[in-house]
């Protein structure tokens, strides 16, 4: 009886043991970390998680000013430390280091903050790479929260009082940037991430194929490089979720949000739902489009998608900019060409416009004087556009600045520039939307889970469109920005 | 030093100090954390917000109207008895191997318990590029033998993922399991076996009348190890297959990492923790009666 009990005990204390890791806030949790997504480009999620602008402020007044005084910055910096803080001040700082280039980057820039503001250290604590955000959750949860970081889930940050507004003179610095309650709390690091098919220019020279004009001479052209038979004609990262959230949200652009704007807002009113034939309409683009997927794309890691292209193994693959640099430095004979999807009615729609996302300045932090003095230099020195101008180079990030950072960049970044300038429609990605079409926390994951099995043939449309449904009602029961339940 | 308390038994103070600091942490980061995850599964707390909402029972009835739910303990479920039932038999079948062999014993002994030292993080790391389609071991393997028509998408089909995971994980335990079958195999006294010798039974017989029921012991325990193992895992599907494809190998603590922490669900998350809890208590209750009813004292 003694050892039954023991052993029931034993196990129970064991499971307990598991338990404990998700239990309250005093539990870290952080033996898991090391493994998620480490082979993943986090560049590219950051691209996907970077949330959009429904009230972008744009005073033009005062973005020259802003503009005037950034130019200047650098100059009037050098030994200004003094003037800034009291006394010696150190800063932490996080970021999404999961990318070599954005780690480059950043590094440099804050050596020269560190260097020209000598009573001001700012510390790069590691970012864990390509789980970030559940990094920030984590190290916020074990009291840890940086003083300046990268901020992915704003709104959620927001809503929780960690973050603390910019001042003006800083978000004028921005072309666009989100404001909450008209309070502005991110510097935008870049436009969102443009998304086009990066293409092997040099075998489309050879066969004679030419960019595509319509949607439809998309899919000929990847008939005719699937036909020919010697590489896949797209290279598709499925492995990673986020990375079919580029696909998913070019074809929820041209057949949802192309109809419907505010889709998401009519579903969380109850005047829509995922069974809606735009919807569907959704899941059959894409399920025309991923049969000219490599072979094992669902296993493949979006890290692994530069060695298609470099190698001849695929013709194209859909992604944003800061591919180009990782493809530069895989092959740098490789010759890309770029192009837009062009949507099936004709336009062209683009993933563009400043997002939610950027650097933050704990409000935690912000308490002490120093550190929020401290904190805003060094986001104004960031944006300086001589230091920006290396964040964006390494990282063919668009600019978010007022001040032209006088970029040098390849010929196909300055295509996907045009590209944004003559784009029919630019949008953030469908869950980078804040205010009434805020995506419930859960649901963005959920979706593109669902995609894939409905991609795989392991679910129909309909049924996913079903399940889609069932969890959104869940969903928006505790998180509905339309009656503001789970927004307070 | 020793008291008496009122019940008449020694309150050694020695004793005490020596428990305190183990069972002072043991308290902090085991029973109060698990106490305030109770608390936590009854509210829709998003882990970030100094807000907490108390929802009654909502979680609960989601968890019993979630497909999602009820996929991962499917899941979980498949993968506990795969690895129970494989794991045991080809740690048995090495343990025998190990013990008999004339030659070599501790170089076996030393292989085949390596992969245990390994993290289960790396493991998973290692098998995810040896299953990869394009370039992987195994599809490499059977394209050089001219058998291209069996190569398959091993962690993205998902017919064959949690297979896949399966075999990870038995690879990485068996050798764990294989030291206490031989612990228990050497501790069965070769008296009786020659005795069974002397009479004429066979080796298999040998086996089924003398060995198996003297190393019970170590059924029961590795069987019980190997459930709550299987009922735990996380880190090979955390790094091979992120739950996917889909959510093919999501399993119960992995929906409760993923929505606890990655969707923002604590709430929902710690209630999927406690249910865990009862799955994991229920079910060793019912193995242990089961078990210990088998076992042969000596």
């Amino acid at each position: 009886m003694k050892k039954k009990f023991l052993a029931v005990l034993l196990s129970a204390s064991m499971a307990a043991i598991v338990l404990a890791g998700c239990g309250g806030s005093d539990s870290g949790s952080t033996s898991d970390q090391g493994a998620a997504d480490a082979a993943a480009g986090s560049e590219a999620e950051n691209a996907d998680a970077q949330s959009g602008d429904e009230a972008g402020a744009d005073d033009s007044a005062q973005a020259d000013q802003a503009a005037d005084a950034q130019t200047d910055a650098g100059e009037e910096a050098k030994g200004a430390g003094d003037a800034i803080v009291t006394e010696p001040t150190e800063l932490t700082y996080i970021f999404a280091d999961g990318d070599e280039g954005a780690k480059a980057s950043m590094n440099e820039i804050v050596e020269k903050f560190n260097e020209t503001y000598p009573d001001i250290t700012v510390t790069i604590e590691p970012g864990n790479g390509g789980a970030y955000s559940e990094f920030i959750k984590t190290k916020d949860s074990v009291g840890e929260f940086p003083d300046v970081m990268e901020m992915r889930d704003t709104a959620m940050y927001v809503r929780a009082g960690k973050l603390e507004p910019l001042p003006d003179d800083i978000v004028a610095l921005f072309r666009t940037t989100t404001e909450f309650d008209g309070k502005v709390y991110t510097a935008p690091f870049g436009g969102e991430n443009t998304n086009g098919i990066i293409y092997n220019k040099t075998y489309f020279d050879e066969n004679g194929w030419t960019e595509p004009a319509t949607y439809d001479e998309f899919i000929t052209l990847c008939q005719n490089i699937k036909d020919k038979g010697d590489m896949a004609p797209l290279v598709v990262g499925g492995q990673d979720i986020w990375h079919m959230g580029f696909w998913f949200h070019k074809a929820y652009n041209d057949q949802v949000l192309s109809k419907d704007a505010d889709f998401i807002k009519h579903c969380y009113e109850g005047t829509k739902d995922f069974s809606d034939e735009t919807f569907k309409a959704t899941f059959e683009e894409l399920q025309t489009i991923m049969q000219y997927a490599q072979e094992g794309w669902v296993s493949t890691p979006d890290a692994q998608i530069t060695t298609f292209l470099v190698n001849d193994m695929a013709a194209m693959m859909y992604s944003g900019t800061h591919m180009f640099s990782q493809i530069a430095q895989a092959d740098p004979e490789f010759e890309m060409g770029w192009f837009a999807i062009p949507s099936p009615d004709g336009k062209t729609r683009l993933v563009g416009g400043g997002g939610a996302g950027g650097l933050a300045i704990s409000a935690e932090s912000a308490k002490d004087p120093n550190k929020k003095a401290a904190a805003e230099e060094f986001i104004r020195f960031f944006y300086a556009p001589e230091n920006y101008k290396t964040y964006c180079e390494t990282l063919s990030a668009i600019p978010s600045t007022v001040a032209d950072p006088g970029l040098d960049v390849l010929d196909v970044f300055q295509e996907v520039i045009d590209a944004n300038a003559s784009a029919d429609d630019l949008a953030p990605m469908w869950n980078g939307r804040v205010g009434e079409n805020e995506l419930p926390p859960d649901f963005r994951n959920f979706t593109y889970k669902t995609l894939i099995e409905v991609l795989q043939g392991t679910r129909d449309i309909d049924s996913a469109c079903e399940e889609l449904n069932k969890t959104w009602q869940v969903s928006s029961e505790s998180f509905n920005p339309v009656t503001g339940v789970g927004i307070e | 030093m020793n008291q008496n308390n009122s019940s008449g038994k020694k309150f050694d103070k020695t004793a005490f100090a020596f428990i305190a600091p183990a069972f002072i942490f043991f308290t902090l980061f085991i029973i109060v954390p698990t106490v305030s995850s109770v608390y936590y599964s009854f509210t829709s707390w998003d882990g970030i917000s100094p807000n907490v909402k108390f929802i009654g029972l909502a979680n609960y009835k989601e968890i019993f109207t979630s497909a999602r739910f009820g996929n991962a303990l499917k899941n979980t479920v498949i993968l506990t008895v795969f690895i129970s039932i494989f794991e045991n038999s080809i740690a048995l079948g090495l343990a025998l191997i190990v013990d008999n062999v004339r030659w070599g014993k501790n170089f076996f002994r030393s292989a085949f318990y390596i992969p245990v030292l390994i993290s289960g993080i790396v493991s998973g790391f290692i098998w995810k590029i040896m299953y990869n389609y394009n370039f992987g071991t195994f599809n490499a393997i059977l394209g050089n033998l001219g058998l291209d028509g069996w190569k398959q998408d091993w962690l993205g089909n998902s017919a064959l993922t949690l297979l896949m995971i399966g075999v990870v994980l038995i690879w990485k335990g068996a050798g764990y399991y294989m030291i206490i079958y031989l612990a228990s195999l050497q501790s069965v006294s070769t008296d009786l076996i020659e005795a069974a010798q002397i009479d004429g039974a066979s080796p298999f017989q040998r086996f089924k009348a003398i060995t198996l029921p003297l190393i019970s012991g170590a059924f029961t325990i590795n069987l019980t190890l190997s459930l709550i193992n299987g009922l735990k895992v996380f880190d090979q599907i955390n790094v091979m297959t992120d739950g996917g494809p889909g959510f093919t190998s999501e399993t119960l603590v992995y929906l409760l990492y993923k929505v606890g922490f990655n969707e923002g669900r604590q709430g929902f998350g710690t209630a999927v923790g406690i249910m865990l809890l009862f799955i994991i208590i229920i079910l060793n209750t019912i193995q242990q009666k089961f078990l210990r009813s088998r076992e042969v004292q000596m």
